[in-house]
């Protein structure tokens, strides 16, 4: 590797020392106390008052704490008063100023010299020459219309419509022809810009177009000072309301209509406002709801107007009824949107049947999505595409099920967890270059449909590149989306943005897990007629295939061997089709699929990632179990055999692979058919020994003392051993606590358990003679090691096979938590549960469906769960955790067989490393997201993996030879070793192998034994070269001399007073004293422990 | 770099480490390529009222802040120059010394403590330990020389992955030993109580076991929270609900106060939030 690996630029937090800021959103945040009521204010009389609140608490919400949430986000996101007495008086003063600007003389719409130079024209102006003449006059009518109005307007972005309505005097016959309407109306902003440009009261005059439509510019207004930020009042021209004849059909006159409908738009939905003021809160939450999905902005959106008009609809149908709360409107919106399909059957608001007004089917014929309005001849989604309209269904449906679920705070999934596209879908894919869409309108031969979007050739390909996947996705993709085609605002003196500068677009598949990563697309039969169509869609792809049941078929088979290549099939297709049918290179498809899993490969030619050795492991696995089973001569039967090595629950993030090793690199003990590592060799491959629990039948023939059962255990490994080699030929390596057995080329380490154990370890006899059963820390251990790891162990191994990606991003999550050094201090198990979380309870996601987007939620996950207040898979009431908070771990994962201890987190990790998870995930999901999601840069996704050195105080560097891990580090290492073995799984005869050696593991025990209340030591287990040590802060204050806390320091006088501090000089010397011949060299990078 | 350097230079010239008052520093180091000396603070071994006599005293020299590659061997070394040494034990922390002497097993039971230690070195007679508190002027200590090295690291970890292995009929015969010698026990134990069974002792008391003919309740803790449980569900069985105007008017009263406190833990955690600013939505 030549250049230096980029580093993430992590912010750095002291570990010891207090909470880290997160930008504005530190709040002093304290812990839930239990509600504390005296018991004369709970009983006494309630008063009418209170009685009404809490009845209608009942039947209008869900729950008192949804009533409230609502109310508080409500708070949040409305303008408030004060406010909205500024904007009054700032949209007064516009008004003036608008009436008193004034008139040009009359020239001809080619002729543009009467505008400045520092104004250029907001239009796209292809072909320039065009016929007709146009003079600027001032505006006959100015309105406020939209949310502004209705108060339906939120937070953050306050936008104010205003109406500018054109005097008829400016327009001439067949205007609505060759966009001369639209021109007329660019330059007639233009003028008003040119004007207002120069008064002092703007902050800024922009324009912009309306919804990224470049066929609708719009003048933004924004105050001076600092209320710039506080409003933006957008400037629509539109024409005076005369008599549309013409029916509305392509797009084009659509738009046209559009701004005429301006104000009567206005007048309906207040109409329909009146007397409802749960219409207000209904669309702010829907807003919200939109926002937060990515929904509501861009070209062909579902904007803010339409969810009001949506409303007003369901009104008019009586669905929604005036006494409806907030909350029950948002209900029975999303409640309509799941159940109706306006692609397939549109909706309209006329109230009245009119033969004269064009009919729903013509409407459907030319657009996707259909809703009417009022007046019959706008179709209010003319923009959007089928797939937005089905990803709002989608969304709505899924919301509905997560209001329903109990279990679930709706709440939480609905309104305030944000839904970006890369967390949301399983596969993300990028179009580098929108340019490359013109050529797919030609080769599509898409011309009349360019011209009927003005030349937008985004707009235009868009609808059919999507159909186009979802066609070739069918079966595997429950949803293929698109992002919304932006343009962002430009100044009033430069060009307008062409339709290139869109920036790239954005595809997002979402998958149904069991079918996505199949090898077979199966075509109809020869003789069928489809065929020849199945043929044309498929291109070259497709051929001619004998199926098992006789038929013979057109089939595509898609080359994939390993199941990292399977998860990639969809990326195959998507490539396939899109240069088949949309003349778009692979080059300029930016697939965002797998780009991190190859963290979790190892070696440079490996061309999975792991899951096949997977299964190899258990398959090994099952057959030893089996003969353990069926082993004769045992005196007690084995009831039950569970493996607990996170191998056998497919979440090891670097596999066992079968191993042999080679004699002449070990020493031996001849004697016991035993290798030994050898001291001038680098040390030999890492075996893991794959744990599993043996458990022994249990029978009055066991002793009940509990030295006499160790003993016992001893003898069955003993006995293990010996039948297994006589009646298997397996050879085995015995030892007090356990059996080694090398199968298949795998380490297996039997531990034998016997049920009764942990109980009679408990057993204490009270002076009375009553028996009692007490925890003690050995009876806790081995109540962990042989029944709760084997429960953990099997039900993931059951999530796995419901969920194929489970392991994978298990593996990932792994990796990055032990990449950035701290895999020592969060167990395995508690990083396995946390990620079987997210497939458990996804809301509002789905489950994953593959490792990167499980990954990237589990990143999420760390860096926004509020641990302090809450548990993590809450099966039991929340009143109960918060009475207990202060003596729970941190960080609590409750499960339905633990639900009381949260065990797996009870001594790791400690606050200070729980509080650097976080600061660590939310660095790295930032830097992560910003890359994934643009695809114009070089992608360096390992730069997450690389931790950051800076804050430790000594660097140990290890010699590389003696790391057995060393393959595994993210950067693949320039040298790598002989290890002294062979791949390989068919050795029957053999010297044990070394196993479970690794020098770092020895080094770090002597370490933490020595100078655990000195120091902290972090590695990464998977190859890391560095352990890094931070001292602790507290140890290094001088203390006074005490018997019991001399070790490792010195007395020395300071302020003439005798004092203990550590003897650092020393101590760093350990470090490479214990390290001999593992240490290259240690690192003092700061001096702090100068006292 | 050139500071520590500097502060290394000036901790080898300072070789005699100050010690709080009736104990004197020892420096010790590892080896001759060390340069900075740990401090072994030791005094003579005084011994509390009613303590045992595995460490007599004016003979035991009490050693603090042992380094964890000293091992006792290595001590006995170090110390042997000031007279002969009887017997080196090495502990986590200080404790009374007294040590029951209990089974030694090879493979049972064998924790060894790690890390800094104390250690309690026992001469054969009382001038040693004098000597040895002369040792400050000396020089610092060695643990690790040319004729006596120490192994540390890879090697040392080599070798204890070897002691690992354990030989099996070694620990065949132990265990086998070991369970002849319990059996017997249990067997003694058993006869005692058979012979017991039925016959009332001094004050006319029966023990009932559970291998009589009348096997009692159990006597343990949970057998009598089940008994309690029973009797509270039977209890509750027979009381009548909402029968009296006044258990009607207490459900009622009952339920505004369960709602009225829910209400208020709500409004708590609305607080909370509020002030977490967990409204925002973006």
């Amino acid at each position: 590797m030549n250049a230096k690996p980029r580093r993430a630029a992590h912010r750095t937090v002291v570990l010891g020392g207090g909470a880290a800021r997160r930008g504005k959103r530190a709040a002093p945040a304290e812990a839930l106390q239990p509600a504390k009521l005296s018991r004369a204010e709970l009983y006494k009389p309630p008063t009418n008052e209170e009685l009404n609140r809490l009845k209608e608490t009942e039947d209008l919400f869900h729950s008192s704490l949804l009533r409230l949430q609502i109310e508080e986000l409500l708070k949040e996101v409305t303008l408030k008063e004060t406010k909205k007495k500024k904007i009054d008086a700032f949209l007064h003063e516009i008004n003036s100023l608008l009436s008193a600007i004034p008139e040009t003389p009359e020239t001809e719409l080619t002729d543009q010299g009467w505008l400045p130079k520092d104004v250029k024209v907001p239009f796209l102006q292809v072909p320039f020459s065009v016929k007709g003449r146009f003079h600027f006059m001032p505006p006959t009518e100015l309105k406020v219309v939209g949310s502004y109005l209705l108060g339906t307007c939120i937070r953050p972005e306050i936008n104010v419509d205003m109406a500018v309505t054109m005097p008829r005097e400016i327009f001439q016959d067949k205007d609505n022809l060759n966009q001369r309407y639209h021109r007329k109306r660019a330059l007639y902003l233009a003028h008003i810009a040119q004007h207002l440009s120069k008064q002092q009261l703007f902050g800024s005059v922009k324009f912009a177009y309306m919804n990224s439509n470049h066929l609708k510019p719009i003048l933004l207004l924004r105050p001076q000072g600092k209320d710039e930020k506080m409003v933006t009042v957008r400037l629509h021209a539109c024409p005076a309301p005369e008599g549309a004849t013409e029916p509305p059909t392509p797009h084009y006159n659509n738009s046209i209509l559009c701004d005429t409908m301006l104000l009567s738009h206005l007048q309906f939905l207040s109409s329909a406002a009146t007397d409802f003021p749960g219409m207000k809160d209904g669309v702010a939450l829907l807003k919200v709801w939109l926002n937060q999905r990515q929904l509501s902005k861009g070209l062909g959106c579902f904007s803010g107007f339409m969810v009001s008009m949506l409303v007003a609809y369901l009104l008019m149908k009586r669905k929604i009824v005036k006494m409806m709360s907030g909350y029950q409107v948002l209900r029975s919106t999303l409640q309509f949107l799941a159940t109706t399909d306006l692609s397939v059957t549109g909706i309209s608001l006329v109230k009245d049947v009119d033969p004269s007004l064009p009919v729903l089917d013509d409407f459907q014929q030319a657009f996707e999505v259909v809703f009417v309005d009022p007046s019959g001849l706008v179709n209010l989604c003319a923009d959007m595409t089928a797939s937005k309209y089905h990803q709002v269904q989608f969304e709505a449906r899924y919301s509905m099920e997560i209001l329903d679920d109990r279990m679930v705070d709706g709440f939480q999934a609905l309104l305030m967890t944000a839904k970006p596209m890369l967390r949301a879908f399983d596969h993300v894919f990028h179009l580098k270059h929108v340019s490359k869409l013109q050529g797919t309108c030609k080769k599509m031969q898409l011309l009349s449909e360019l011209m009927d979007r003005g030349g937008n050739y985004v707009a235009a390909a868009l609808p059919f590149i999507v159909s186009l996947l979802v066609r070739g996705l069918s079966g595997r993709a429950l949803l293929v989306v698109h992002s919304l085609p932006q343009t962002p605002e430009w100044p009033i003196d430069a060009e307008p943005p062409k339709h290139k500068d869109v920036g790239p677009l954005t595809f997002g598949l979402l998958f149904y897990p069991d079918f996505a990563a199949s090898m077979l697309e199966k075509g109809p039969q020869a003789d069928h007629p489809e065929a020849l169509d199945f043929r044309t869609f498929w291109g070259e792809k497709s051929e001619l295939r004998r199926f098992q049941d006789g038929s013979i078929r057109e089939a595509v088979v898609w080359e994939a061997n390993t199941a990292y290549q399977k998860r990639l099939i969809p990326e195959q297709i998507v490539r396939h089709l899109l240069k088949l049918h949309a003349d778009i290179p692979e080059s300029s498809i930016c697939y965002m699929g797998a780009l991190l899993e190859s963290v979790i490969r190892t070696g440079k030619e490996a061309s999975g990632t792991g899951e096949e050795a997977m299964v190899s492991v258990v398959r090994a696995y099952d057959d030893l179990s089996r003969k353990l089973w069926h082993l004769k001569e045992l005196p007690l039967m084995v009831s039950s055999v569970q493996g607990v090595h996170p191998a056998l629950r497919y979440t090891d993030v670097f596999p066992p692979i079968p191993m042999k090793p080679i004699y002449s690199f070990h020493a031996q003990i001849k004697t016991k058919h035993m290798l030994l590592p050898s001291e001038k060799k680098p040390c030999p491959a890492y075996i893991t020994p794959l744990k599993m629990i043996c458990h022994m039948e249990g029978s009055g023939q066991w002793p009940q003392g509990k030295d006499a059962i160790k003993r016992i255990k001893a003898a069955f490994h003993l006995q293990l051993a010996e039948l297994l080699q006589q009646q298997h030929q397996l050879v085995c390596r015995p030892a007090v606590t356990h059996t080694d057995v090398y199968k298949d080329g795998y380490v297996f380490r039997l531990q034998v358990a016997y049920h009764r154990e942990p109980l009679i370890l408990k057993e204490v006899v009270t002076p009375e003679g009553m028996l009692k059963y007490q925890d003690t820390e050995e009876s806790r251990q081995l109540e962990v090691e042989i029944q709760h790891m084997p429960y953990v162990t099997s039900s993931l191994h059951g999530l796995q096979q419901q969920h194929p990606v489970f392991g994978s991003a298990c593996r990932l999550a792994k990796r990055w938590v032990s990449a950035h050094l701290l895999g020592d201090n969060i167990s395995e198990e508690c990083v396995d549960l946390l990620v079987a979380f997210l497939f458990l309870h996804p809301a509002p996601f789905t489950p994953p469906s593959s490792p990167q987007v499980g990954f990237l939620r589990f990143l999420d996950l760390l860096a926004t769960f509020d641990w302090k207040n809450n548990p993590l898979i809450a099966v039991h009431k929340r009143s109960k955790f918060a009475a207990a908070r202060s003596c729970l771990p941190v960080m609590f994962i409750a499960t339905p067989k633990d639900r009381w201890s949260s065990m797996w987190t009870q001594e790791r990790p400690s606050a200070q490393i729980l509080q650097r998870l976080t600061v660590l995930a939310s660095e790295s999901l930032h830097a992560l997201e910003e890359q994934l999601m643009d695809p114009l840069k070089t992608q360096d996704v390992k730069m997450v993996f690389r931790p950051p050195l800076d804050f430790y105080d000594v660097l140990i560097h290890l010699n590389p030879n003696q790391i057995p891990r060393h393959l595994e580090s993210v950067d693949q290492p320039v040298k790598s070793f002989s290890r002294g073995v062979v791949k390989n799984s068919t050795a029957d005869k053999i010297l044990f192998p070394v196993v479970d050696y690794d020098p770092v593991q020895c080094y770090l025990r002597e370490l933490r034994d020595a100078f655990s209340d000195l120091a902290l030591f972090f590695y990464d287990k998977h190859g890391g070269e560095v352990i890094a040590v931070l001292w602790k802060p507290l140890s290094f204050q001088p203390q006074p001399f005490k018997v019991s806390n001399v070790k490792g320091r010195m007395v020395t006088t300071l302020n003439d007073k005798l004092v203990c501090v550590p003897n650092v000089e020393a101590i760093l010397e350990d470090f490479e004293v214990l390290g001999e011949g593992l240490v290259k060299s240690v690192e003092a990078r700061t001096e702090k422990w100068t006292i | 770099a050139t500071s520590r350097r500097a502060k290394m230079a000036a901790s080898v010239e300072r070789v005699v480490g100050e010690a709080p008052a009736g104990y004197t520093a020892l420096a010790v180091k590892f080896g001759a390529r060390q340069r900075s000396p740990h401090y072994l603070l030791v005094k003579e071994h005084q011994l509390r009222e009613g303590a045992g006599t595995a460490h007599p005293p004016h003979r035991t020299l009490f050693v603090l802040n042992v380094p964890p590659y000293c091992t006792a061997a290595s001590l006995t070394r170090l110390f042997s120059r000031c007279g002969d040494v009887q017997s080196v034990d090495m502990c986590d922390k200080p404790g009374p010394g007294e040590k029951e002497e209990k089974l030694k097993s090879k493979f049972f039971n064998c924790e060894t403590v790690t890390g800094f230690r104390v250690a309690y070195v026992v001469f054969k007679k009382p001038a040693g330990v004098r000597a040895a508190k002369a040792l400050s002027q000396e020089g610092p200590l060695l643990i690790s020389t040319e004729s006596h090295p120490v192994k540390t690291g890879v090697k040392k970890w080599i070798a204890s992955y070897a002691a690992s292995i354990v030989d099996q009929e070694e620990l065949k015969a132990e265990v086998d030993a070991y369970m002849q010698d319990y059996d017997k026990k249990i067997e003694e134990e058993e006869a005692k109580a058979a012979k017991e069974e039925g016959v009332p002792d001094e004050e006319g008391w029966v023990k009932v076991t559970r291998r009589g003919r009348k096997p009692g309740l159990p006597r343990t803790e949970a057998a009598n929270l089940r008994l309690l449980e029973k009797e509270k569900q039977k209890r509750a069985r027979k009381e009548l609900l909402n029968f009296y105007a006044w258990q009607h008017r207490e459900t009622k009263r009952e339920h505004i106060a369960q709602l009225r406190k829910k209400f208020e833990e709500d409004k708590q955690r609305i607080a909370l939030m509020r002030a977490q600013r967990k409204f925002r939505p973006y």
